[in-house]
């Protein structure tokens, strides 16, 4: 009795396991499967190209002089094809990304270091633990909300002018606060951005909010397997406390770099929260106040609507971009946290 | 203890009650519609309304509002009753839906789309071209004090405030109107930007949804977007008026969009029915403005039976006749009566496994 009931919880824990496995393979099968006309058409100039024009342009065919071409009487026209590529939104990821590490990993890292090495643990350490993990529980279209009526404001007529007007003052930044148009006469022209507080900057620090908890979270879990030893080590050698610190961090550097991959992957995948934020704009504009578009973002504005067609495949093929960054992110993440040996939330 | 009484007694009916109607919901027709968002207010006052019309009794209808490219693919897939869509149906879309002798596509109401700015300080009428939107949307005018926007509203006085434009991020029927409304107004946004139900536009900032784009244009001084103008009203945005076919400064009122809607009736034909209304000639025509649209299948052998054949065929016909009332008060236009009539001809065809549904 006892040997079939082994048999039966086996084959149910062997099932789930291929599930969830089989469920991933399907996934990224049917998101390539999906991709392939969009593969077909704009092949590996999908990454480079920072076109995104769903609709279909009917224009004046011009002849090398630039004169119109009139053919039996009638102007002759041609159409141009929809076209698409990722850029933009591999772009408005990377650099979202990057300003929420900039902001997320000192706090983080300073918070863990806190939790483990200065406060009492049960009076302040187990409050504060419980705090920054309750704001991983908050919903993401909440903090969209608070970014879109608090935050975006905020940024706009506090923290963007002045940092505009230094940039635009220091020689050789103006690239950061401005953005050049062509003009009617066809040069181009830089012209400083106008602050709406919708714009990279952000998308970038609601993300970097959003990954604290996680970077927090595993990096405490991280300290805490250095060993009392080594602190000690450090202590008795005459470290000062903050020379221990910097050694324990040293320590666990690998297990700290794969919490930071853990919110990367996280910041690169955040969908709602962003899209309220970061201006929803497909452009290619290297100034931090610009209004952008991440690839969760567009998924996110674009797919309900986009039909059948080259339009929802494009939108595929950045779904499968974004799904093979995350796994790979993760796949680092996992390899130096829990591959080190280290019982971390991480490997729980 | 008698009060425990009575609240069990309470219980008791109470989970009678429901077992009722429960019982009742049984022998119901149930049906889903799926499509448009710009609509959906109206779709979900009416089919809650439709329950208390007469042949509505035993029906429940559900729409969801999933998007115009949704509602196509819906009735496309059979999965839905009848699909809702903004722009009408393109050619390709008529032939994966059997060519246009097996579908039925009629306009249920109109709705216009409004020029809204956020202009503090500014009182009085602010007036728009096509051209100058146009202009405006392709970056060519960035500033509220710019020559061009003075010249055309002469006692007002305009900031130096950057335009930031406003536009919908999301594929949408708001999308289709306004850029076909611009390309009718200028040759250069027809040939540069295009129209469709999403355009690539090179300045600005997008919303998703109109309550994406009112977000933008509320908080941002100096901004201009464009939206539904129900959802301008029913938010108190401030919007202005356009210029007109006629050369007439209109502002967009349900009025205004219904004469722009008894111009194109003429040009209905078969049951596909279709036109643009955007650009219409009239004095009082509001020029950028769209119809809505139902569709079904000609014959509704998609359904399970004649009663739910019945049921839809009563709601549509209840929805563009008596729900058109419904429509003014939600700021949607109503159908003029020269569409109404082409509307129910359309609808009088629809059969079911061959027979006519009366």
């Amino acid at each position: 009795m006892k040997r079939m009931g082994d048999a039966i919880l086996g084959a149910l824990a062997r099932g789930a396991a291929v599930t969830v496995v089989l469920m991933l393979a399907v996934l990224v099968g049917v998101l390539l499967v999906r991709s392939i006309p969009s593969l077909r058409v704009f092949g590996p100039g999908f990454f480079v190209s920072s076109a995104w024009r769903p609709n279909e342009i009917e224009r004046p065919v011009k002849d090398a002089s630039g004169k119109v071409v009139i053919e039996d009487g009638e102007v002759k026209t041609e159409t141009v094809p929809p076209e698409f590529g990722a850029l933009p939104v591999i772009y408005g990821t990377a650099v979202t990304s990057v300003i929420a590490l900039l902001f997320a990993v000192p706090l983080s890292l300073g918070t863990a270091l806190f939790i483990v090495r200065v406060a009492p643990r049960l009076r302040v350490a187990a409050p504060v633990s419980f705090l920054v993990e309750f704001l991983a529980s908050i919903p993401s279209i909440a903090y969209g909300i608070w970014g879109l009526f608090v935050l975006a404001p905020f940024l706009r007529d506090y923290v963007e002018p002045p940092l505009s007007r230094l940039f635009m003052a220091v020689p050789g930044l103006g690239w950061l606060a401005s953005e050049t148009i062509r003009s009617a006469g066809g040069q181009t022209i830089a012209k400083p951005l106008p602050l709406t507080g919708r714009d990279l900057l952000c998308g970038g620090l609601i993300l970097g909010i959003m990954i604290l908890p996680i970077i927090t979270a595993v990096s405490r879990d991280v300290l805490r397997t250095v060993p009392r030893g080594q602190i000690e080590g450090t202590l008795a050698l005459g470290a000062t406390w903050w020379q221990s610190c910097v050694a324990m961090l040293r320590y666990s550097r690998a297990g700290l770099f794969g919490a930071i991959m853990l919110g990367l992957a996280r910041a690169a995948g955040e969908t709602m929260a962003v899209a309220m934020v970061i201006g929803n704009n497909n452009q290619l504009v290297p100034s931090p106040f610009a209004p952008a578009q991440t690839m969760s973002s567009l998924l996110a504005n674009e797919f309900a609507e986009a039909g059948r067609g080259l339009h929802t495949s494009a939108l595929l093929e950045v779904a499968l971009i974004l799904l093979v960054m995350s796994l790979v992110f993760n796949i680092i993440a996992r390899w130096l946290v829990v591959g080190k040996g280290a019982r971390t939330a991480a490997s729980a | 203890m008698k009060r425990l009484m009575a609240i069990m007694a309470g219980v008791v009916v109470g989970v009678g009650l429901t077992a009722a109607s429960q019982a009742s919901a049984e022998s119901d027709v149930r049906l889903t519609g799926a499509g448009a968002t710009f609509p959906a207010p109206l779709y979900k006052k009416w089919v809650v309304d439709f329950e208390k019309a007469p042949g509505g009794q035993n029906a429940r209808i559900d729409y969801n509002s999933i998007g115009s490219g949704g509602g196509v693919k819906g009735i496309t897939d059979k999965t839905v009753a009848f699909g809702a869509s903004d722009a009408p149906l393109n050619k390709k879309e008529i032939a994966a839906l059997g060519g246009p002798e097996a579908i039925v596509q009629v306009p249920s109401c109109a709705g216009a789309v409004v020029p809204a700015f956020n202009l503090p300080g500014v009182t009085g009428e602010v007036k728009f071209t096509g051209e100058l939107m146009a202009k405006i949307f392709q970056g060519k005018i960035a500033k509220w004090n710019d020559p061009a926007i003075e010249h055309l509203n002469p006692g007002i006085k305009f900031p130096n405030l950057n335009i930031t434009p406003a536009w919908r991020s999301d594929g949408s029927g708001t999308n289709y109107v306004f850029t076909n409304y611009l390309a009718t107004q200028s040759e250069d946004f027809k040939s540069t930007i295009g129209t469709g139900k999403q355009v690539q536009w090179p300045t600005g900032q997008g919303g998703k949804g109109n309550e994406g784009v009112a977000a933008i244009v509320q908080q941002t001084p100096g901004a201009l977007g464009y939206i539904e103008v129900n959802y301008a009203n029913a938010n108190k945005i401030a919007y202005g008026s356009v210029k007109n076919r006629a050369g007439k400064f209109v502002k967009a009122t349900t009025d205004a969009v219904s004469a722009a809607g008894s111009a194109a009736a003429a040009h209905f034909k078969g049951t596909v029915l279709a036109a643009d209304l955007w650009n219409q000639p009239g004095e009082d025509a509001y020029p950028i403005a769209a119809f809505t649209y139902l569709i079904v299948y000609k014959d509704l052998n998609n359904l399970k039976s004649m009663d739910e054949a019945k049921a839809l065929t009563t709601f549509l016909h209840w929805a563009v006749t008596s729900g058109q009332s419904t429509a003014r008060e939600l700021d949607y236009a109503p159908l003029s009566p020269e569409v109404q009539k082409k509307v129910i001809e359309a609808l009088d065809t629809i059969t079911y496994q061959g027979k006519p549904v009366k």
